[in-house]
């Protein structure tokens, strides 16, 4: 082949490439999927660098995706003067989060951390840690090019939608032909597409499609049935609980003994979600215990009215206008539970009603 | 930084701007220089200094080598460049190993030796970087070449960004003779680098991370045993994926440093089409097996010093190669493997010479009968045993990747009874889908492979009319898009 047509091929592949992208990004458009940031090692490296201007005021939040739904971070600055530092993981245990923040000899902020009893419990070494592990061995190698490209990425990301990790590229599309499972295998919780995007802070909101759609709704809620099924029955052995009880309280206390602050907090689910966990990890042998093991203050959503009020629509997380509500909520009763010097901001006012108790 | 990065996109565009201003070619080269040192500098920045240690210690050692007639004082130099290039790789890469084996073998003779876990992190690069200088080095002293005058020039040679930090394993007479007259890529050799760099994207990213990764991890990652069709489905992916991660980041290198003007050496040359082990290690990782060779298997006697000794040198070769992947004894199994097959091989050949050297100039036909064997004699020359060949050496390729990638002896054994059926009752992992996904471009690869085989890409290329090289260069770049950022960072990277 000669050069010119080289230069020609090199030219066709340009202005078909171009074609595609434009064509690409125009379908998903058409489709009314939503712009979301992809919730990956390189975002949470990038949160995780924040944790040591936390504050009471702004709390590092570890948890799984409850607390990435209910406590909205707009809302929590607006009433506080500053936005939480979220490093919580959808599917994941927040142990392995716990334990790098109380080996950093440098962090001594405060911590909210969010209980969702079925993963904070899970075993060492099971796979809820994996995706917490995975990131907490990333952090400290995340080198310079990574950060560069991060911010670059982050750039593009904020105006095409097709760079979404988590639907559009190859792997999660190949997942989506329609060919049937193999007998006996279960290849994880398939959740519908386009129900929450995530923000650039981490945040993560249910899509207006999600919370128009009570079909989609109701598929999320078989979804959580599905888990709850391949989920073990056994209850957790013994020495097991005592042992992940005592490395939180190591954590905790490393944490403390820096001058930083601890606290527990058991967000909102409800319907069959709530009973399937009220079951499996009883209130007194799993919750209370760890706080009186722990020396940790913590907050129980169904101990507040004002916590309490609310309706998860797939049971397990609440939608966008109910998190700015119960972000309102909780804000004075964390400062009334632990005394932290939150200043207040906003309108919210301290009603007895808001801090009653049941 | 990796290829596949948008920091790298920025930095290729300045380095490649910059290289084709009218500037002097000294300051071309100091450009080059200085952009391989940011390179390297944006994964680590404080392991420079050990590839600086390596480049100077080198370039003065050598120049000592060549100008001294001692033979004592000649080896004396050349110690002292061996001991600081394989000390550094000791230290970083196996302190952990010889500490983690010395205290099992204190164990083992009932004295309790509690080491601290040393907490090492691995400089990326230096198993490559350290067998480049070296070989710079030995060769001086074997007075190969005389030793390069210019600093410059061999400070390039070692860092030059495209082969720094996983091969191709340059030799100096590879690189240097290039860096001593201007170049600039003609706008062939421009274009063709950027398809070689869009290949080697499409390899890594959307093959090895888009396509295989998962289910490689997955089986791989099991601590129970799984069903035979997992278990093959995992090894093939793996067996996918090492080639695409590896030979994708040796086509970008040498795309991008094309697209420079610089021709690097081929690293791999359709490996899965191979016909015997000698075969598959001269088209795999073709730089490192042409190193272990010349610097190792012959020193130690190669095929000179009998019988005996030719199986003896390939077996060490072969385990030092092992070794050279990683501190781990499943490395060094994987390498004894290749030793064995390779010695298999040898004896299989040496008997069938012998049999043809006994063998009477012409049979009758009336005599054909009483000659035949149960086992007839497989001719090579044939295509269809060729490809049976291929496919017999593919298959145990695929048994030696499973301790190549398993991460205990115990996880490798296990995997290898599953896949052949040894324990029964494994369970169903993967989904159809993925099976589908690892059998399609099983199928793709080995078969572009054996099409392949006796041609190449460029050749290939220029049958293909303007039009259909468009094509398929546009389908590589939208396969990229769609996979987007993969993994980020390429399997040998840890090596």
């Amino acid at each position: 082949m000669k050069p010119a047509n080289y230069a020609k091929a090199a030219w066709l592949t340009f202005m078909l490439i171009l074609t595609f992208v434009v064509g690409w990004e125009s379908y998903w458009r058409n489709q009314h999927y939503e712009l979301s940031y992809n919730d990956d090692v390189n975002l949470w490296a990038a949160t995780r660098q924040e944790i040591y201007q936390s504050s009471p005021a702004r709390p590092v939040l570890i948890g799984s995706s409850r607390i990435k739904f209910d406590v909205d971070l707009p809302t929590w600055e607006r009433n506080t003067g500053q936005r939480p530092i979220q490093l919580s993981l959808v599917g994941t245990s927040p142990r392995p989060v716990l334990t790098d923040l109380g080996n950093d000899a440098n962090f001594a902020g405060t911590v909210i951390i969010d209980v969702t009893e079925g993963l904070f419990f899970a075993p060492i070494g099971s796979f809820p840690e994996k995706a917490a592990n995975e990131r907490v061995k990333a952090y400290p190698r995340w080198s310079l090019s990574e950060q560069f490209s991060f911010q670059l990425n982050r750039l593009l990301e904020s105006k095409l939608l097709f760079l979404d990790n988590e639907l559009l590229t190859i792997s999660p599309l190949l997942k989506k032909l329609p060919i049937p499972d193999r007998a006996g295998v279960w290849t994880g919780p398939k959740f519908p597409d386009d129900i929450e995007v995530v923000t650039p802070d981490r945040q993560t909101i249910w899509t207006a499609r999600f919370l128009a759609d009570t079909s989609l709704q109701n598929q999320v809620k078989h979804t959580w049935l599905d888990i709850m099924d391949h989920s073990p029955k056994d209850p957790l052995p013994a020495p097991l609980l005592t042992r992940i009880m005592d490395e939180t309280k190591h954590s905790a206390d490393q944490i403390r003994a820096r001058g930083g602050r601890v606290l527990f907090v058991r967000t909102p689910s409800d319907g069959l979600v709530y009973d399937g966990e009220k079951h499996a990890f009883p209130r007194a042998q799993y919750w209370d215990r760890l706080l009186v093991h722990t020396q940790t203050p913590g907050i129980y959503f169904a101990d507040y009215p004002a916590l309490s009020q609310f309706h998860c629509p797939e049971w397990s997380h609440l939608t966008t206008a109910d998190a700015v509500r119960f972000t309102e909520a909780l804000i004075p009763i964390v400062r009334q539970k632990t005394g932290w010097p939150i200043s207040q901001r906003s309108a919210t006012t301290l009603t007895d009603s808001t801090l009653s108790v049941h | 930084m990796v290829f596949n990065s948008y920091t790298f996109v920025v930095f290729f565009v300045v380095v490649l701007g910059l290289h084709s201003l009218a500037l002097p070619w000294r300051v071309k080269k100091i450009n080059l220089l200085l952009a391989s040192y940011l390179f390297y500098a944006l994964w680590n920045p404080p392991f420079i200094l050990l590839l600086w240690l390596s480049t100077v210690v080198d370039f003065y050692m050598a120049r000592l080598i060549a100008g001294e007639q001692r033979p004592l004082q000649r080896k004396l130099w050349l110690t002292v460049s061996l001991v600081l290039n394989l000390g550094m790789l000791s230290y970083f890469k196996y302190g952990g190993f010889l500490l983690e084996n010395f205290t099992a073998l204190l164990g083992a003779m009932g004295i309790v030796f509690q080491a601290v876990k040393p907490d090492i992190i691995l400089p990326v690069g230096i198993s490559f970087y350290t067998f480049v200088t070296l070989s710079y080095t030995l060769d001086v002293y074997r007075r190969k070449f005389a030793p390069e005058p210019s600093f410059l020039n061999f400070a390039l040679f070692v860092t030059y960004f495209p082969h720094l930090v996983a091969g191709p394993i340059v030799r100096p007479e590879d690189l240097i003779p290039q860096f001593k007259t201007p170049r600039t890529a003609t706008r062939e050799q421009l274009t063709w680098g950027l398809f070689l760099l869009s290949l080697g994207l499409f390899l890594k990213v959307a093959i090895a991370d888009g396509l295989l990764a998962e289910t490689a991890d997955t089986i791989f990652g099991l601590p129970f045993p799984v069903q035979p069709l997992d278990a093959w489905t995992g090894v093939l992916a793996f067996s996918g994926q090492i080639f695409c991660d590896f030979a994708g980041y040796s086509t970008c290198a040498i795309g991008v440093s094309l697209c420079l003007g610089f021709t690097l050496p081929e690293n791999f040359r359709y490996p899965y089409a191979a016909i015997g082990f000698s075969d598959f290690w001269r088209r795999w990782h073709i730089t490192l097996s042409t190193w272990l060779r010349d610097y190792l298997y012959i020193p130690l006697g190669g095929n000179r010093l009998g019988a005996f000794r030719i199986y003896l040198n390939l077996m060490i070769t072969m385990l030092l190669g092992g070794l050279w992947h990683g501190a781990s004894w499943t490395f060094v199994i994987w390498g004894a493997l290749h030793g064995l097959f390779l010695c298999v091989e040898r004896l299989a050949r040496d008997w069938q010479t012998n049999r043809r050297a006994n063998r009477p100039e012409r049979i009758a036909d009336d005599q054909m009968i009483s000659r035949a064997s149960v086992l007839p004699g497989i001719s090579q020359t044939h295509p269809l045993s060729g490809f049976g060949l291929a496919l017999l050496t593919f298959f145990l390729v695929n048994v030696t990747w499973v301790f190549f990638r398993a991460p205990t002896f115990g996880g490798a054994m296990l995997l290898l009874l599953a896949m052949f059926g040894v324990i029964p009752n494994g369970a169903p992992m993967l989904s159809n889908v993925a099976i589908l996904t690892v059998a399609l471009v099983t199928v793709g690869l080995v078969g572009s492979h054996w099409l392949l085989r006796d041609s190449s890409v460029l050749a290939l290329s220029r049958k293909l009319p303007w039009w259909g090289l468009g094509l398929a260069w546009a389908t590589m770049l939208i396969a990229v898009i769609l996979t987007q950022k993969g993994s980020g960072s390429f399997i040998y990277f840890q090596f």
